[in-house]
């Protein structure tokens, strides 16, 4: 899809519903001082078209999954950083590192692209290929971990904020 | 009630700070390219959580500390996005000849 058309996809008020959002962190992270806005305008400008391109409409997000999946994020975050540390500082440095494969139940495109984004910030994972069929290598950095069972349970969280209807990337 | 802020600040910020000293000690002791980064990208990011969750308290304004939580958000960003593209060039160079 190219970014014309996935523009055109988008209804009006969507598009400056984005423009607004990213004008509003330009403001936070700029102030509000009346000179910058022109850039601050421009620059949400430039994100919405790139918007468009990245994340293109026909989906719908689930608030309550937003809420939850960010709740398990920051607790999962907590112990991958953690689990890092505790690894880092012991003696020997406690890793059985490799590689293991898993079929992703995640819409191929920018759904299973964010996912596996996400997973790598999540304890012990880091997805280093996707195929077009789903599947997932990961990289772990123990393997006598229990993967599969956490890589689904990531997934069952991520498929929360998707909505009803699934995303086709 | 500024002194128990203070606290909170001091005790957050120097967890966060060991947070990055783990990341800094796996970066250099973890044996490969890859686990490496889960070093970097997981330490780092609960690290920054926690110094930005202590400076939260001294923020002059809401909008600083909105600023704070935008920064620790970009860098998660910035972070997953990056550890994604170098995995992915690691392990394409393992598997081509």
């Amino acid at each position: 899809m190219t970014g014309a058309a996935a523009a055109d996809d988008l209804p009006l008020t969507a598009l400056l519903g984005r423009g607004l959002c990213l004008l509003l962190l330009w403001v936070v992270m700029i102030g509000p001082a009346p000179a910058d806005l022109p850039f601050g305008l421009v620059a949400s400008a430039a994100g919405v078209w790139a918007s468009t391109r990245l994340w293109p409409g026909g989906g719908t997000l689930s608030l309550s999954g937003i809420v939850r999946f960010t709740l398990r994020f920051l607790a999962q975050s907590v112990v991958a950083g953690l689990d890092v540390a505790r690894r880092a500082f012991a003696g020997e440095p406690d890793l059985r590192p490799g590689f293991a494969t898993c079929r992703s139940t995640i819409p191929v495109g920018l759904a299973l692209d964010s996912a596996c984004a996400v997973m790598s910030l999540q304890p012990g994972k880091l997805p280093v290929s996707a195929e077009a069929d789903g599947t997932l290598h990961i990289h772990c950095l123990d393997l006598r971990e229990a993967i599969g069972a956490q890589v689904a349970a990531d997934e069952a969280a991520f498929r929360r904020i998707l909505g009803p209807e699934p995303r086709h990337g | 009630m500024s002194a128990v802020l203070g606290i909170v600040t001091i005790v957050l910020v120097t967890a966060g700070a060991v947070l990055f000293l783990a990341g800094t000690l796996g970066l250099l002791r973890f044996p490969d390219t890859l686990s490496r980064l889960h070093a970097i990208s997981k330490a780092d990011n609960l690290g920054l959580g926690l110094i930005v969750l202590g400076l939260l308290p001294q923020a002059a304004s809401v909008t600083g500390g909105l600023k704070l939580i935008c920064v620790w958000l970009l860098a998660q960003l910035s972070a997953a996005t990056a550890s994604q593209l170098l995995g992915r060039a690691v392990y394409r160079g393992r598997r081509e000849p």
